[in-house]
């Protein structure tokens, strides 16, 4: 039975209805729904939203703060769990305190704070800062964006414990977390909704793809019951690469691609290429991820099914998914021009983020089309290619999505906060800890993987030492990633209180470099730089007139 | 050289910015303690060590995989974020 383009069928009409609704409104019940709106993001929830202020920025701040130290968190647990994978017994000493946790456990704990505890935040974080920007208004309710992520960060929480043990007193841990989790995401869809709504212009492509990245995840879920194939292991798949091609990546594309104009101070390159990477990501399946479903199966409380693809499946689903290349290449290509600029720069070395996103935008070619032979080989039912499927999924969760959404938030930040982080230098140390760790981490971890499938293809009985170094290898080299994560947080949070603010810079000018140049008339480059500009001058041209001067009268 | 010059050269010799009492408190505190561990070897060839001999058999077990050195280094890190926190919070 074909399950996938019935699904997908809900799955567009549910985006393009919530367009049409998002653009022409509620019709005469518009007044009332924002009302109702306001009333339950703020006055509905009593003396509980006045535990935060509600200044401008503020849940900005708080998210991408919780973010980046999830990101941390992610980062040890990824860590002890590739270590583990070469010496299972190396925490066994915590067997005392009754944790005794195996590499698998570890590294679906990593992964839960890595999705949703740091890059979930960061995007959300950012997304609060964008969409206020981009349609000239504030956000609705700064107090409950700010309350929400302290539920968001409890849900993440939740999901980590449940990583470890699926059920505790009877309670099925992960669904008490992906509700908490479907709370805090209605709050923040009903607040940026209605941010929209008082928008004073039209809004710019990126902060539509924060839209639907926000919108697609409940939809996609929606979907996926509507359609029945919530029972199948095809619908399993299907939900997880549709919550992955729109919450994560039309996110992450929306505030990377925002951020890397702003950051970079060069115009977005092309616009038809975000329509085309927006469109795309809902159309196409994203084929990056895991080809085990069971972080879906755990969230939608459902029961493990094998995948028993249908021909048809096998054919739309292979082919949504090399349709997914084109919306990847655009948002790529159109992140990489736009941060190059006109050929005079290649980044700005006064935006932290920079360097993230520029490796990111790299990055994420080479692994989607990796994760696309892999994805293609599981629906087709082979599994040939499964054994390099976890450290494929890391790889892109590592190299794509955590350097795409921190560095966005890095540029985001301090314009939200009003400070910048409190030492370029560190954090670009932390840029080479955290992506050097994780590529080439992961890569030792990948070659490892691939040893083990040639053995297993030989039958071999016994396993090769090499293995096990290279294991060895790989989770020591990613401990890099740990001590990036770190860095960044120290420097995130110092710069919180004793970073510059963004206000002082205009005033550190001086004559030896200037802020601003005049320009009177026609000039040489070389005399410019000559007279003490530099590259980030700003050249103000200065209109006069020729006519003959006179005596002035007294 | 000219005698303008001369008297930049001895400002500029001056040594204004003085490392905190504190790190040179540290350091010192270091230094002794590799002197002592060193001077304790050359005396006592072959002994253990006081103390630390009879506190780091309670550790075995529990301790007995590199990767504790690693979690060592997180767990500091982690600390740290955490006294970066409070410091700044509570700091003028």
């Amino acid at each position: 039975m074909n399950e996938i383009i019935p699904t997908l069928a809900i799955f567009w009409l549910l985006m393009i209805t919530s367009f049409i609704l998002i653009k022409r409104g509620l019709s005469i019940f518009n007044d009332v729904a924002k009302s109702m709106g306001m009333f339950m993001l703020e006055k509905a929830l009593g003396p509980a939203i006045d535990f935060v202020k509600g200044e401008p920025g503020s849940a900005s701040k708080t998210w991408i703060l919780h973010g980046m130290i999830w990101a941390m968190v992610a980062s040890i647990f990824t860590f002890e769990g590739l270590w583990l994978s070469h010496d299972p017994t190396a925490l066994h000493s915590l067997g005392s305190w009754g944790y005794s946790p195996d590499s698998q456990d570890l590294i679906y704990a990593g992964r839960f704070a890595a999705l949703f505890g740091a890059v979930g935040m960061m995007v959300i974080g950012a997304g609060l800062h964008v969409i206020p920007s981009l349609s000239g208004t504030k956000l609705a309710s700064e107090s409950n964006a700010t309350l929400v992520s302290l539920l968001w960060t409890f849900s993440v929480l939740v999901l980590v414990i449940g990583a470890h043990s699926k059920e505790i007193f009877g309670i099925n841990i992960i669904l008490v977390g992906t509700a908490l989790q479907t709370l805090a995401m209605m709050a923040i869809i009903l607040n940026q909704l209605l941010t929209i709504s008082n928008a004073t212009r039209p809004m710019a492509m990126p902060g539509w793809l924060i839209i639907f990245g926000l919108i697609g995840d409940p939809a996609a879920v929606l979907s996926v019951l509507l359609s029945g194939a919530y029972e199948t292991g095809v619908g399993h798949w299907l939900v997880y690469h549709m919550i992955g091609g729109t919450f994560f990546f039309c996110g992450i594309a929306g505030i990377s691609l925002y951020a890397s104009s702003m950051g970079s101070g060069n115009p977005l390159w092309s616009r038809t290429l975000v329509g085309v990477t927006l469109f795309g990501a809902i159309i196409a399946i994203n084929p990056m991820g895991e080809t085990d479903m069971s972080m879906a199966v755990d969230m939608l409380g459902l029961e493990a099914s094998e995948m028993a693809t249908s021909s048809q499946d096998h054919i739309y689903g292979s082919f949504l998914m090399a349709l997914a290349v084109i919306p990847i290449i655009a948002f790529s290509s159109n992140l990489l021009v736009t941060l190059r600029g006109d050929g005079a720069f290649v980044g700005n070395g006064d935006s932290p983020g920079i360097a993230e996103m520029n490796m990111g935008a790299w990055m994420l070619i080479p692994i989607a089309i990796g994760s696309l032979f892999v994805q293609t080989d599981a629906l087709g039912g082979a599994g040939e290619l499964s054994g390099i499927a976890q450290s494929l999924d890391l790889l892109a969760v590592w190299a794509v999505l955590i350097p795409l959404s921190l560095g966005a938030s890095l540029y985001v930040l301090p314009q939200a906060s009003g400070r910048k982080v409190m030492s370029s230098n560190r954090s670009r140390a932390a840029f080479w800890l955290m992506s050097g760790g994780a590529v080439a981490g992961l890569t030792f971890t990948i070659m490892a993987d691939l040893n083990d499938m040639a053995l297993a293809e030989a039958l071999t009985e016994n396993s090769s030492s090499i293995t096990d170094e290279l294991r060895a290898l790989g989770s020591v080299v990613f401990y890099g990633t740990v001590l990036g994560s770190i860095f960044h947080c120290t420097n995130a949070i110092s710069g919180q209180f004793r970073g510059e603010r963004l206000g002082d810079e205009l005033q550190s000018s001086t004559t030896l470099s200037p802020q601003t140049y005049e320009l009177t008339s026609s000039t040489s480059v070389r005399k410019i730089l000559a007279s003490g500009a530099t590259l980030d001058t700003e050249i103000m041209p200065v209109t006069q007139s020729d006519e003959a001067g006179s005596v002035t009268e007294l | 050289m000219s005698d303008e010059g001369s008297g930049h050269i001895t400002e500029f010799i001056q040594g204004e910015k003085e490392p905190e009492s504190s790190y040179v408190v540290i350091m010192i505190g270091v230094v002794s303690m590799l002197s002592f561990l060193v001077l304790y070897g050359v005396l006592y060839p072959g002994r253990d060590m006081p103390v630390v001999s009879e506190l780091l058999p309670m550790f075995e077990g529990v301790f007995d995989s590199g990767i504790w050195f690693f979690l060592l280094g997180a767990m500091l890190g982690f600390f740290a974020i955490f006294a970066t926190m409070m410091a700044e919070a509570t700091s003028e």
